[in-house]
């Protein structure tokens, strides 16, 4: 009984949450356009079914809110009022308040809290005024993955974690899948029966038939995984609202690319890095609209998000069309830091990079929105992390585009596989050019140092003394040569292992902060190996403090 | 031990996993206890504390192993037949990890009421004082319930990472605001 009612709680949850992001994402687009009674209809009944759910689950103070948006909605179904910022305003802030109540109701407790009554109120009136919100509206908008409730003890904001991490899939898919398991079951016992009493020519044919099948299932494991991008970009035009709003600027956020599809996974750790981007992005890209104006442009300033497929690879665009990277200011502070010796003889993507170093910031004062908490460095980390790149190009006055670059799946790669002393590592095959002997003359021993590769210098850093490998040294080591962005580095080791699939298990928790590693992977032998993070180690080798020695 | 009515008693105790560690013994609530596995080979993790052993594969699992005894600056004892891998489950900023826990042998689970257990010594103990839960009297002498959520918390074991001893060349990450002030050395 008792379990029943949890995974009745896990699919209210669920369900509320998604319910509450498709009010959110109707609020917002009715705010544009009043006229589009579909959308009204739409979020009448998605606050009318919120309103019976929670109260048929006994959350009164739920109900009775989820009542209270419900007759505002119905005031605009009958056209007693207009959608105006205001009432938007209003509305949009009983379904943070509603966000905020679910995990309390979950835990029993069915109050209203003071400052949700005065929502409630502001509600009732059918206006709040246009302010900066306490807490940052992304927080309130990401659910679970960033949104610790604040007053949950473990239980309910675990339970509220675990509803936060659930897919929709297909029953198709599912049954697909299912019928893949009961076919590789039998084939299973097909391979038994033949490897007990069969031909070795029999048995190997059945278990390429059961390999066959593994393949399939494992590529059909990969598609139900994949999600749109849409809902997850959606949620930043709230973002792109409040943070104007507060900080007196206009701006509307565009999104294109919604159907692309990704690993889930990838969408949840892209939230953080997003969110940061855009808050830059209205912070130092867009400009006041008396600034705008002055140069000519519209007041409204326009912010993109755009995801596309290429090669493989996802890409997602945040394009701005505000005041463009300021170039002195970097170049000043990337002096000041020592972070290049002739910083204004960098060319613009050279020196756009600094401006990840970790603390880097040209903000002049640090505000609520940006300018502290997570800085470009952890956004650069994060998306290293999920083995991708990103890519800043500017023009003054005229805005800023960052692409990153990610793999359309964490779940699998094709691995080259490295040995130094008794360790395995793993480096992902996109990311090699070519595998050699390293010469006698290179130095040995250093950690770092240059090697001709056919008259060209190749910057390489030694594994064993990166990573602190004692014993063992080997006769002869080998080079690997790996290539990020335009950037070329070797990668000296002491044996090659050769390629293979390897599945990728996230370095989480206490291994977060390790430089150098991008994910781990299981070995054929039972053993765990790491996958190198090769943009992470390329920077480490071939930055200009990196190849000075220590002064 | 006494015979106690079960039922009544129930609620105020609590299972423990008692284990030794470089010597003394220590205790851990069997409800954070996952299960207990022999020793194997660990892959070391560059760049991490030393009590970071490494992470070993748990059935698909990648699953980070901790030294406890490195951990609290004690004396280490080679690893022999009874070593094995405590798998234990603490709560995370966010989540439920689950982490390895190296111990030299695993010896027996005891039941201790809430009563039994003494607070911490202020001093005296062979390991930080916020690391215990209390003292449970077993036999003639005292076992020492760690406080797992704490000692295994994400910020206890990270702490270090984040200067290892290999990567000299990242910057220290100072807050944005006070790096304006701070760097005046370096021009």
């Amino acid at each position: 009984m008792e379990f029943d009612a949890e995974a009745l709680l896990l699919t209210f949850i669920a369900e509320t949450e998604e319910n509450l992001r498709a009010i959110e994402e109707g609020l917002l687009s009715l705010e544009r356009k009043p006229d589009d009674l579909e959308t009204l209809q739409l979020v009448f009944r998605m606050a009318h079914t919120l309103k019976g759910n929670s109260a048929s689950l006994g959350f009164s103070g739920v109900a009775e809110f989820a009542h209270a948006l419900e007759e505002q909605l119905e005031k605009l179904r009958q056209r007693e009022r207009a959608p105006g910022p205001e009432l938007v305003t209003a509305l949009l802030e009983a379904v943070d308040a509603l966000r905020e109540m679910l995990p309390v109701a979950v835990e029993g407790n069915h109050e209203i809290a003071p400052h949700h009554r005065e929502v409630l109120k502001r509600l009732a009136a059918g206006a709040s005024p246009l302010r900066p919100p306490l807490a940052p509206p992304v927080a309130a908008g990401v659910p679970s993955a960033t949104a610790a409730p604040a007053a949950g003890t473990p239980e309910g904001s675990a339970l509220a974690a675990e509803a936060g991490r659930t897919l929709r899939v297909g029953i198709e898919k599912l049954d697909r899948l299912m019928t893949l398991a009961g076919e590789i079951a039998i084939s299973r016992g097909r391979v038994r029966e033949l490897i007990e009493g069969g031909s070795a020519a029999a048995a190997l044919a059945a278990h390429q038939d059961a390999a066959q099948l593994h393949a399939e299932l494992q590529d059909l494991v990969m598609q139900v995984r994949m999600v749109p991008v849409g809902p997850t970009l959606r949620q930043y035009v709230r973002t792109v609202r409040d943070l104007a709003a507060a900080q007196g600027k206009q701006a509307r956020l565009a999104i294109e690319g919604e159907d692309v599809e990704v690993d889930t996974t990838i969408i949840e750790h892209l939230r953080d890095p997003l969110t940061h981007m855009i808050r830059n992005a209205l912070h130092h890209g867009i400009e006041s609209p008396e600034v705008r104006r002055e140069k000519g442009k519209d007041p409204c300033g326009a912010v993109a998000l755009s995801a596309w497929r290429e090669a493989g690879s996802i890409v997602i665009e945040l394009a701005d069309d505000g005041a463009g990277f300021n170039r002195e200011r970097i170049v000043e502070e990337a002096r000041r830091r020592g972070l290049a010796d002739d910083p204004e003889r960098l060319p613009d993507a050279e020196l756009y990079r600094l401006v990840f170093e970790p603390g880097f910031s040209t903000a002049e004062r640090v505000t609520e929105w940006s300018g502290r908490g997570m800085g470009m460095d952890v956004v650069r980390d994060r998306i290293a992390a999920l083995r991708g790149s990103i890519a800043i190009e500017s023009w003054p006055d005229a805005g800023t585009s960052i692409k990153i670059r990610l793999p359309l799946t964490l779940a699998i790669i094709e691995g080259f596989g490295v040995g130094i002393g008794a360790e395995t590592y793993v480096i992902p095959v996109d990311r090699v050019v070519e595998c050699m002997e390293l010469p006698a003359r290179a130095g040995r021993r250093e950690r770092q140092g240059i090697l001709q590769l056919r008259g060209e210098a190749l910057p390489f850093v030694r594994l064993r003394n990166l990573f602190g490998v004692r014993g063992g040294e080997p006769e002869r080591e080998s080079v690997v040569v790996v290539r990020h962005d335009l950037a070329r580095a070797g990668i000296v080791v002491d044996s090659l292992h050769g390629q293979d699939q390897a599945v990728i298990k996230p370095l989480g928790g206490i291994f977060e902060g390790v430089r150098g590693l991008c994910g781990s992977t299981i070995l054929g032998d039972g053993r765990v190996a790491f996958i190198l993070d090769v943009p992470g180690l390329l920077e480490k080798t071939l930055s200009p403090n990196a190849a000075a020695p220590a002064a | 031990m006494m015979p106690m009515p079960a039922a009544a008693k129930a609620a105020d105790r609590a299972q423990y996993l008692t284990f030794s560690l470089s010597g003394g013994e220590y205790a851990i609530a069997v409800l954070s206890v996952r299960e207990i596995i022999e020793h194997e080979t660990v892959t070391r993790v560059p760049s991490t504390p030393g009590f970071v052993r490494g992470v070993i594969n748990l059935r698909g699992s990648v699953v980070p192993v901790v030294d406890l005894a490195r951990k609290f600056g004690l004396a280490e004892n080679p690893v022999t037949k009874r070593t094995c891998i405590v798998i234990v489950e603490a709560a995370a900023e966010r989540e439920r990890v689950v982490m390895g826990v190296l111990a030299d042998a695993v010896n027996q689970v005891v039941e201790f009421a809430q009563a039994e257990i003494e607070p911490p010594p202020s001093f005296g103990a062979p390991v930080r004082v916020d690391f215990l839960k209390g003292l449970g009297k077993l036999g003639g002498g005292f076992v020492l319930i760690l406080d797992t959520d704490r000692v295994l918390s994400t910020e206890e074991l990270s702490s270090v990472a984040s200067a290892p001893t290999e990567t000299a060349a990242t910057v220290p990450a100072a807050p944005t605001g006070a790096a304006t002030a701070v760097s005046g050395g370096r021009a």
